[in-house]
């Protein structure tokens, strides 16, 4: 078929969908009620009122003249305060957001008297949305998205300090060019969910701590290191990062 | 000593706990035979209960009994060895000499080890050879060139012969004189000398003023660059300084024939060298005595290993080692601080430490500090003879070896790198360890 | 102490004349490549040569079977040692790498009747550099048994290869030895991961050197090096045994830990045909073996430190060794020999140190572990 041809089919098929659209409503009125229509109040303030889809909820947007766009900024503000008044008239409903990955979270509520502005690009941050039906204004309670992200960023780092000193004969202090990865790669075979636990070459029992130090002495030969080093720790930290979901089972050997 | 002159001194056998059948000499065993009180800072209660076989309980009758027989040279081929012979309370329950000597002036392979806490030893011997005490008596009794006697029946025989013994039988046991009680009685006998309440008990114990300075650099030193708990480990369970394995740390390579005799061993896995008579004389009486646990497992693993010795009383059981080669305890350090001596058989454990001079008498001092009050006095003369000379006479040290700056292969030259560096651990038992 | 073992020298002048006698076994063709493959390579250079020569090897590399009149006629039972993985420092740094390469010279020069040859399972080095490989050389120098040279990644990336083979001679060769057709590659090969890093001769080095950092490249014995073996295997009868040492695993145990090699599949097709194929292989210091098809792999021991089994991965057949001591510097190390038997299959022995030794069989390899299992570990990893 040439290009010229399949552009006629394709306007004679859209014609002939269109007309069998516009049949339908007279199809369908033959059989049920007409269907309800939203009455949209007019514009007071010579903008553009949008209505929520329970056809009772609306707001007017200021400034927008009827047929222009929106921003994508106004947008989120006008969706934002349509919920907020919304839920105003509906305090005791639920409802969950659709989109994936985000947790269902009401809108918080508004303070008394009129609706905050729509400046464009508003975003209230750092105020944790307060989950219905959950204990609330303690420490724990507090935590947000952004602490969290914060938090594992330190501890991720931490953990990376570890695993480069654990690689680095030099860092470790060691004095003839073995580093704990040689015989531990990737911490494999350090056990740290067996400790506390007699351990045969010291004779005692040790903690975790304990034997990132042995090991510094002997395979290692460097000075081993005071319990509160950093470098100490953050060893320890790198080795539990590798266990993670390992059962504890202090003692076995 | 004879037997008829032994009968008469059963008169105190009636009125004291502790009868003495055969005296040593004329004035007695003395009180360093006593049985000891478990009234001791550091001993292990716990471990004490464990050790005591249920078959064989101690009781003051049977220990009396045993001690008679500990102190009775009728165990003996020609009447004149007796336990106390090689194993003499006055010295730390040894001889005190390099190897033994037994019947008529013949010596032996192997270093008299101590009686002291022998009970918490899991096995007996240098070499492990006997797993308990009371199978260890046999030994000794029938190696010929030890007590001499030709079988377990003559023991008996001589013992029998004695009314008083028979008595004492029969009312520590319910029946006649038979070799495996002779055994369970001088094993409970032995079972009660228990040697703890040193001035390192004390310490541990909380008294931080009972051992030296140096003592304490010496346990820290111990814990640490020494290396040395990993094998004479030591906690308040099992406080005897030792793991109780077999190690070879390169004692029998002093020897040059050990390597090739270790070859043609090998070689002869398994053939022959039976039954425990059989190893006891290899193990004491030939140059195979040198390959150790070897003898008793068969395992390559086991040419030249020996077993750790506890490190308690040590300044009264001189000269060390399973061959009593080395006369001073700065010799049995300089031994381990250049790496032992190399053999194909080494344990790998065993590597140079670089230990200073000062390290090295520090740990001295530390191990001085293992010495139960009974033994002080021998012990501080002992220390002093010792420590002279160590100032001039040092025939095992190698601080080329020690320092890693030469290597053990003859045409490899060093320098070589590998010794750490000076330790910067705190004292552990101050660190409010055990 | 009486001399144990002859002297360099000796040995050099041993080895010349056996190369002599050696070259005039070939056809003059034969002859005149060797010729230039050596003079300009070794001798005009008055460089200590290599310890043992390969260069009759080198041109046996072409089907020639005439080398086999100059002295390796027979067949197979025979045994060969093996001394790999040293990764030896320098010495005024790291003294217990050089007692654990010692100790497995002592080993071998120990055994009576002594082995037929001793392999070098690569990694003789531990970064590549000069003085790393000259000590090896050295200390690989008081062998008495003839010794075959294989590289490992730890002495190419430094420098990609250049003192290795000025040192040994070239990475890739094959030899027949009474009976069996010997091939040692160079399967460590990796695809550059270093130029578009900008990295520097050293930092490729210590990024190899890593085991776990997953920035290198996976092994591979490369296009080319596939096509000399095919080329290599063209005239040998399939009936012939086939011993292959290879650094790499040439199968796939762990891809993080580069126990991997990534062109296993097109190396074992090529391999495919022959009836009775040994794998002898370096790298993974475990005691470690398997059996693909036709192809029994049995792993070398490292005289410098002990890998822990992978997380997954590890073969089937492989029966774990228990755990290693950290304070015994020689536990979970060793050195080792394999028997090829008459039948040409090879059972090999695992002498560890500081315990018992194991022997795996082939017969538990070829019935895939129906028989002959080896001793279980107590403490297996976990």
């Amino acid at each position: 078929m040439t290009r010229r041809s399949i552009a006629l089919a394709t306007a004679a098929g859209c014609a002939a969908i269109f007309a069998a659209v516009a049949h339908a409503p007279r199809l369908r009125a033959q059989q049920a009620p007409p269907l309800p229509v939203h009455q949209v109040p007019d514009a007071k303030n010579g903008g553009t009122v949008v209505m929520l889809c329970d056809g009772k909820t609306s707001v007017e947007v200021k400034g927008l003249k009827p047929g222009e766009s929106m921003t994508h900024a106004q947008a989120v503000e006008v969706t934002r305060e349509l919920m907020v008044q919304w839920q105003r008239e509906h305090p005791d409903e639920k409802w969950q957001m659709a989109q994936a990955g985000q947790s269902s979270q009401t809108v918080p509520a508004p303070p008394a008297g009129p609706s905050a502005s729509l400046a464009a690009g508003a975003i209230v941050i750092g105020v944790k949305p307060q989950p219905k039906g959950t204990q609330q204004g303690d420490t724990y309670a507090s935590f947000t998205d952004r602490d969290y992200k914060v938090w594992k960023n330190e501890t991720d780092n931490f953990v990376a300090e570890g695993k480069r000193i654990f690689h680095d004969s030099k860092e470790l202090g060691g004095t003839i060019g073995v580093s704990c990865d040689m015989c531990h790669p990737d911490g494999s075979n350090t056990h740290p969910e067996t400790y506390p636990k007699y351990q045969v070459q010291l004779q005692r029992v040790a903690l975790l701590r304990d034997m990132i130090d042995w090991c510094i002495e002997n395979p290692v030969k460097g000075k081993a290191l005071d319990p509160n080093d950093p470098k100490l720790r953050a060893l320890e930290a790198y080795i539990l990062a590798q266990r993670k979901g390992v059962p504890l089972a202090y003692g076995k050997h | 000593m004879k037997p008829a002159r032994t009968l008469l001194l059963s008169l105190f056998a009636a009125t004291a706990v502790v009868a003495s059948f055969s005296p040593v000499g004329a004035q007695g065993p003395g009180p360093l035979a006593d049985p000891r009180s478990e009234n001791q800072a550091g001993f292990p209660a716990d471990l004490y209960a464990w050790v005591i076989p249920p078959d064989n309980p101690q009781t003051p009758a049977k220990i009396a009994l045993g001690k008679a027989l500990f102190f009775d040279d009728r165990l003996s081929a020609d009447g004149k060895i007796s336990c106390d012979h090689c194993h003499a309370p006055a010295k730390g329950f040894t001889d005190q000499l390099p190897t033994s000597m037994g019947i008529h002036a013949q010596f032996g392979q192997r270093n008299a080890p101590t009686i002291l806490n022998a009970v918490f030893n899991v096995t007996q011997f240098w070499d492990g050879r006997s797993p308990t005490l009371e199978a260890q008596v046999q030994g000794p009794v029938t190696n010929p060139v030890e007590m001499g006697m030709k079988s377990t029946e003559d023991a008996v025989a001589q013992i029998k012969a004695v009314p008083e013994y028979q008595k004492q039988f029969r009312d520590v046991f319910g029946r006649d004189v038979t070799f495996a009680d002779i055994e369970r009685a001088i094993a409970a006998y032995e079972r009660t000398q228990l040697a703890f309440d040193s001035p390192f008990d004390k310490f541990i114990g909380g008294d931080s003023n009972a051992i030296s300075d140096s003592a304490k650099r010496g346990w820290a030193t111990f814990n640490g660059k020494g290396r040395c708990m990993s094998c004479h480990g030591w906690n308040p369970t099992q406080p005897l300084f030792t793991d109780q394995k077999f190690h070879n740390i390169g004692v029998s390579a002093h020897n040059a024939n050990f390597v090739p005799l270790a070859r043609k061993a090998l070689d002869t896995l398994g053939q022959s060298g039976g039954g425990e008579q059989e190893i006891d004389k290899l193990a004491i009486g030939t140059d195979m005595s040198g390959l150790g646990r070897f003898l008793v497992t068969k395992q390559p693993h086991d040419i030249g290993a020996f077993r750790t010795m506890s490190l308690r009383n040590l300044l009264v059981t001189q000269p060390y080692f399973h061959d009593g080669s080395q006369v001073t305890l700065w010799d049995t350090l300089d031994h381990y601080n250049k790496g032992g001596v190399q053999n194909p058989y080494l344990d790998g454990g065993i590597v140079p430490l670089g230990l200073s001079e000062e390290e090295e008498d520090d740990l001295v001092a530390f191990l001085a500090s293992l010495t139960s009050p009974e033994y002080e006095q021998a012990a501080r003369e002992e220390y002093d003879l010792q420590f002279k000379r160590s100032r001039t006479n040092r025939p095992q040290r190698d601080t080329a070896a020690a320092n890693g700056d030469k290597g053990h292969e003859p045409g490899l030259a060093g320098p070589f790198g590998d010794i750490g560096p000076a330790q910067n651990q705190e004292n552990p038992a101050l660190l409010g360890g055990d | 102490m009486a001399a144990r073992h002859k002297s360099v020298e000796t040995k050099y002048m041993e080895d010349r004349d056996a190369v002599l006698r050696g070259l005039r076994g070939l056809d003059r063709r034969t002859f005149l490549k060797v010729l230039a493959a050596t003079t300009g390579a070794v001798m005009a250079k008055s460089l200590m040569p290599p310890h043992s020569f390969q260069l009759v090897e080198v041109a046996n590399a072409a089907p020639d079977k005439t080398a086999s009149a100059a002295g390796m006629a027979g067949a197979p039972p025979f045994t060969f040692a093996y001394i790999s993985d040293t990764h030896l420092y320098e010495r005024t740094l790291n003294q217990r790498f050089v007692r654990g390469a010692v100790k497995a010279v002592d080993d071998v020069n120990a055994l009576d009747p002594q082995p037929d040859f001793v392999l070098f399972g690569g990694d003789l080095a531990q970064l590549g550099r000069h003085e790393e490989l000259d000590l090896g050389r050295q200390i690989l120098g008081e062998v008495k048994a003839p010794v075959k040279m294989m590289v490992g990644e730890h002495d190419w990336f430094y420098d990609m290869g250049d003192a290795w083979q000025e040192m040994f001679g070239p990475p890739n060769y094959s030899f027949d030895w009474k009976g069996v057709h010997v091939v040692v590659l160079m399967s460590v090969h990796e695809k550059d991961f270093w130029t578009a890093r900008k990295m520097t001769p050293l930092e490729r080095m210590h990024t190899v050197a890593g085991l776990d950092n997953g920035i290198q490249s996976r092994f591979e014995v490369g296009d080319d090096e596939r096509k000399w073996l095919s080329a290599d295997l063209a005239n040998v009868p399939h009936t012939t045994p086939l011993l292959v040492f290879s650094h790499s695993p040439l199968y796939k145990y762990y891809r993080n830990w580069n126990f991997w090699t990534d062109d296993a599949e097109q190396v074992q097709a090529i391999l495919k045909p022959y009836r009775h194929v040994t794998v002898i292989h370096g790298h993974t210091h475990q005691m470690l073996y398997n059996q693909i098809g036709n192809i029994s792999f049995y792993g070398m021991l490292s005289t410098a430190w002990p890998w822990p089994y992978a997380p997954t991965g590890l073969p089937p057949l492989t029966v774990q060794m228990n755990r290693a001591d950290p304070f015994d510097q020689f536990d979970g190390l060793g050195d080792g020999r394999i028997n090829l038997r008459a039948d040409g299959l090879a059972d090999k022995i695992y002498s560890l140190w500081d315990r018992n030794p194991v022997t795996v069989k082939a017969d538990y390899l070829v019935s895939h572990g129906k028989i002959a299992r080896p001793p279980a570990p107590q403490f297996a990893s976990y």
